[in-house]
């Protein structure tokens, strides 16, 4: 079963964050609660965890693009 | 990056106890055979003999505020005189054992301190330099008047200086150390290594931990001590400053050479009043004052209680305290027990005091007690000491006869120059940046938080021209980041510091990044101090660095009211431009969480002389206004409105420079042309103000919208020359309207370009009663329909259309009603 890993509410006027860092790379296994990726907005770093047990199976927003409150920062399997 | 110090619950819930250890009171044993040894039969003596000059000077005033005269000079002094008398061998013992470059920092009672101090430097430091610092001081001047005046009876040259100095700084004469622009409770000669004094009680204990902060930083070997009343312990700022001498980071997360604790003594002239309240058994809860050291930290500050009638027992103490913070391992605190039979003040009639407690204390004058002692001990005869008395009395005699002649020593002459008090207030220097700075962490430009600032649009209008998120081009926020990582980088004596300021990356988010870049000891955590935060920076550049500090919201203000509007604001006007402060203090203006974390207070200190204020609106100006104000030498408050620090630059064609840029302060930018009104604005409001320009331009009325950029300096020139065009003037602001920085541009745009004026100005602030919450924010704040309503209504009656906003209001009405 495939699990999104998502840009989560960032707060009342933020809509977009940057992907400043993936802490997995695709192909690596995660635990649930493990940080596999970094997100910035305006005012501060955020740390993201794995929601679930598995395979990074896809990284969909590579470190430094611009992304939105709700997109799919990644997939695992 | 997570903290270092993990918290682990197992450990954190099992059973042990606090454990304090005996503080030590009264425990000097001394043997004078010792003391002969440590001090020469020579340096007790002079100890002798500076107890001596410290209680004729006193007493000197003391004649001069009761009698009018004192040995047939007769003279009117109408200042203040808060006298040692009694307390001379606390100032004199702590002096003996105290280095020349130690630096002391007083209180209103301390002209004994410096005068000890002084007397003690010129014994200590050697006399080619001696002399050169009596030679350049004032250019020349004040050694002039004293070789070509006060003469021999004056003794040593260099001590006649010194007691000239502080005599005609006393009597406010401009031959004093400071122009006469301090005065007796703000005395100080820093060559010597006396330190400000302060008329506000407590006032120096957080300067002085500044200062030490200072010395750790620059690895010297100097101590900084505080003198502080024991009524001072009744203060806030004395527990911040001892909390924040003592914190745990220091020595658990700073790096070495700078794992120490700043290297500051707590040095309590206990004289068991303040005023008329007696602090043991009234006052206060202590009991014993030393106990308050092992409230503070595990080593209790290394307390004790001192016999301060014995300067021998005094000396020995500081002595032993200075090894331990000179090993890092401060801070410390000493009760110096001992009695001022002088009133608090001249006008104190010791109603509650009795008569048999002071003859008691009279019989245990720590003067006749050492000479007996020193007669006792075959140091000295009586015939000498008896002479003694007659040269100290000489002496200050000689300089006295000097400093009351007016002819000799005048006031600064305020007739030819009626501002030259004003011109005091700021020096207008600017310092160049240097090298990229030896101690950084990291290449900023390989860090995540620089390189998505790099990654972004200078300009926040897109080719199509429309605007850019603030993900995609430079926000407010990311220019003050960059104004202040180019000095933090450029600059080490730089440092920052204030609620959040490290890990957290500031409060709101300016720091971002920087506990990458900047070692702990320039950037760090402070505790929840908002009076240490200030008062320690101002310590810390009075003593030779700079510092921005935060404040987190402007609302916290009045928790370091004092340290702002009485120290960071007056130190260089009281100094006659001696001393420096590099202080930039960042405070931000919040919203949505209501009364108490909203307001512009601008006002408060704009009313205050000797701070300059400045309210950048745009990300061009945050950049280059807050490395003006980093440059700068004089203290600066920097308000920052949260609601902008997610705005891109929408004027600038260029867009927020790349490179390090000033933007001069005194210059307002005028951000709209117009003919028929000009709307002056002062921070936010600039927004809602071009907002309502494009609507009233709809009503054919074209607005002039002029930003204010910095309130002081404040630019009338261009308000003026605006205001001459337009005939009308409306001023918007997020400050409640009574008494604000808006109403002061208003009388005098009133006054300066009367002729010009079609109709009285207008003043636009918030209303004169509490923030509300986040829902009826757009009640409080003007907006954008409230500028329409009051610049058709006021100015433009014909064009009059239905009004839109809540504000309607009878002012002499509500006036009435309190409001
Ligand atoms: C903040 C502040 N509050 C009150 C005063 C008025 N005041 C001046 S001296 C003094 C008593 C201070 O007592 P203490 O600290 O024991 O020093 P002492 O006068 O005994 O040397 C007071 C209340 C002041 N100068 N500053
Ligand atoms: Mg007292």
């Amino acid at each position: 079963m495939a699990t999104e890993i998502l840009v989560p509410q960032l707060g009342n006027e933020v809509t977009e964050a940057e992907v400043t860092e993936w802490a997995a790379a695709v192909g690596d296994n995660v635990s649930a609660s493990d940080i596999v990726v970094v997100i910035s907005t305006t005012k501060a770093a955020l740390e993201i965890e794995a929601p679930c047990d598995g395979t990074l199976s896809e990284i969909r927003i590579g470190e430094g693009e611009l992304t939105e409150v709700g997109a799919v920062l990644g997939v695992i399997e | 990056m997570p903290k270092q110090l993990p918290i682990d619950p197992g450990q954190t819930y099992s059973a042990d106890k606090v454990r304090f250890t005996d503080i030590p009171v009264h425990a000097y044993k001394g043997d004078l055979a010792a003391e002969i040894a440590r001090w020469g039969k020579d340096g007790l003596r002079a100890a002798l003999r500076h107890m001596l000059v410290v209680r004729e000077f006193e007493s000197m005033l003391h004649a001069f505020k009761s009698t009018g005269a004192y040995r047939g000079i007769e003279y009117v002094y109408k200042g203040p005189a808060h006298l040692s008398v009694g307390q001379e061998a606390a100032a004199v013992g702590s002096a003996m054992a105290l280095g020349p470059t130690d630096q002391i920092f007083g209180s209103h009672r301390s002209h004994g301190e410096i005068i000890a101090k002084g007397l003690a430097a010129v014994g200590a430091i050697p006399p080619g330099e001696v002399t050169s610092i009596v030679e350049s001081h004032s250019d020349g001047r004040l050694l002039d008047l004293v070789t070509r005046h006060v003469g021999e009876a004056g003794g040593d040259p260099a001590e006649a200086f010194l007691l000239t100095g502080v005599l005609a700084e006393i009597f406010m004469r401009d031959a004093g150390f400071n122009r006469g622009m301090g005065g007796s409770m703000h005395a100080f000669f820093t060559p010597f290594g006396a330190f400000p004094n302060n008329a506000i009680v407590g006032g120096s204990a957080g300067i002085a931990v500044g200062a030490a902060l200072r010395a750790q930083l620059t690895r010297s070997d100097s101590i900084c001590v505080a003198n502080l009343g024991d009524g001072s312990t009744g203060c806030g700022l004395i527990w911040e400053s001892m909390n924040f001498a003592g914190m745990g980071q220091f020595r658990n997360l700073w790096q070495p050479p700078f794992d120490r604790n700043p290297p500051v003594l707590f040095c309590f002239t206990n004289n068991f009043y303040a005023m008329g309240g007696q602090t043991r058994g009234e006052t206060m809860a202590w009991d014993r004052l030393s106990r308050i050291g092992a409230g503070i930290s595990p080593g209790q500050l290394h307390a004790e209680t001192v016999d301060g009638s014995n300067p021998l027992a005094v000396a020995d103490a500081v002595a032993r305290k200075a090894e331990i913070l000179r090993a890092g391992e401060g801070p410390a605190l000493l009760d110096i027990e001992c009695y001022r039979y002088s009133g608090h003040s001249t006008t104190d009639t010791n109603a509650y005091r009795s008569r048999d407690e002071m003859k008691a204390w009279q019989a245990h004058d720590p003067i006749t007690r050492f000479r007996d002692r020193l007669v006792d001990g075959g140091i000295i005869t009586v015939g000498e000491a008896d002479e003694m008395v007659e040269v100290a009395g000489a002496q200050i005699e000689a300089v006295t006869r000097v400093v009351v002649d007016r002819q000799l020593a005048p006031a600064v002459d305020l007739e030819a120059s009626p501002t030259i008090i004003g011109d005091m207030t700021f020096n207008n220097e600017a310092i160049e940046l240097g090298e990229t700075a030896g101690d950084l962490l990291a290449e900023p430009a390989e860090t995540s938080a620089v390189k998505s600032i790099m990654r972004k649009a200078r300009s926040g209008i897109a080719e199509d021209g429309s605007q850019l998120s603030p993900m995609r081009a430079v926000t407010l926020r990311d220019a003050l980041s960059e104004a202040i990582l180019h000095h933090l980088t450029h600059d080490e004596s730089l440092i920052a510091y204030g609620e959040e300021c490290r890990d957290w990356g500031g409060a709101f988010g300016v720091h971002r990044g920087f506990a990458d870049i900047i070692p702990y000891h320039r950037l760090f955590n402070s505790p929840i101090s908002e009076a240490a935060i200030v008062s320690t920076a101002v310590g810390y550049a009075l003593a030779g660095g700079r510092a921005i500090v935060e404040l987190m919201y402007a609302d916290f203000i009045g928790r370091a009211g004092d340290e702002i509007f009485n120290q960071l604001a007056k130190w260089q006007a009281m100094s006659a431009g001696e001393l420096r402060l590099p202080v930039v203090l960042r405070v931000s203006v919040g919203s949505k969480y209501g009364a108490q974390h909203s307001q512009d207070w601008t006002s408060l200190v704009t009313h205050v002389p000797g701070l300059r204020v400045i309210y950048p609106a745009t990300p061009h100006d945050a950049k280059g206004l807050m490395a003006t104000a980093l440059s700068g030498n004089d203290p600066t408050i920097v308000f920052e409105s949260q609601r902008l620090y997610d705005r891109v630059e929408t004027f600038e064609p260029d867009g927020v420079p790349a490179d390090y840029a000033l933007v001069p302060f005194g210059e307002a930018a005028i951000r709209r042309a117009g003919d028929d009104v000009t709307i002056l604005t002062i921070g936010p409001s600039l927004y809602p103000a071009l907002d309502a320009a494009g609507e009233l331009a709809g009503h054919g009325v074209e607005a002039e919208v002029v930003d204010a950029r910095t309130l002081v300096p404040f630019d009338y020139d261009t308000v003026i020359a605006s205001v001459r065009r337009t005939g009308r003037l409306i001023i918007v602001s997020e400050a409640v309207e009574r008494g604000s920085f808006a109403n002061t541009v208003a009388a005098n745009v009133t006054r300066l370009a009367f002729a010009d004026l079609k109709a009285p100005p207008v003043v636009l602030g918030a209303p004169n009663w509490i923030a509300p919450g986040a829902d009826m924010e757009d009640k409080y704040a003007p907006q954008e329909h409230d500028i329409c309503d009051a610049v058709l209504g006021e100015f433009f009656a014909d064009k009059r259309v239905n009004r839109r906003g809540v504000r309607n209001w009878d002012i002499a009405g509500m006036a009435k009603r309190g409001l």
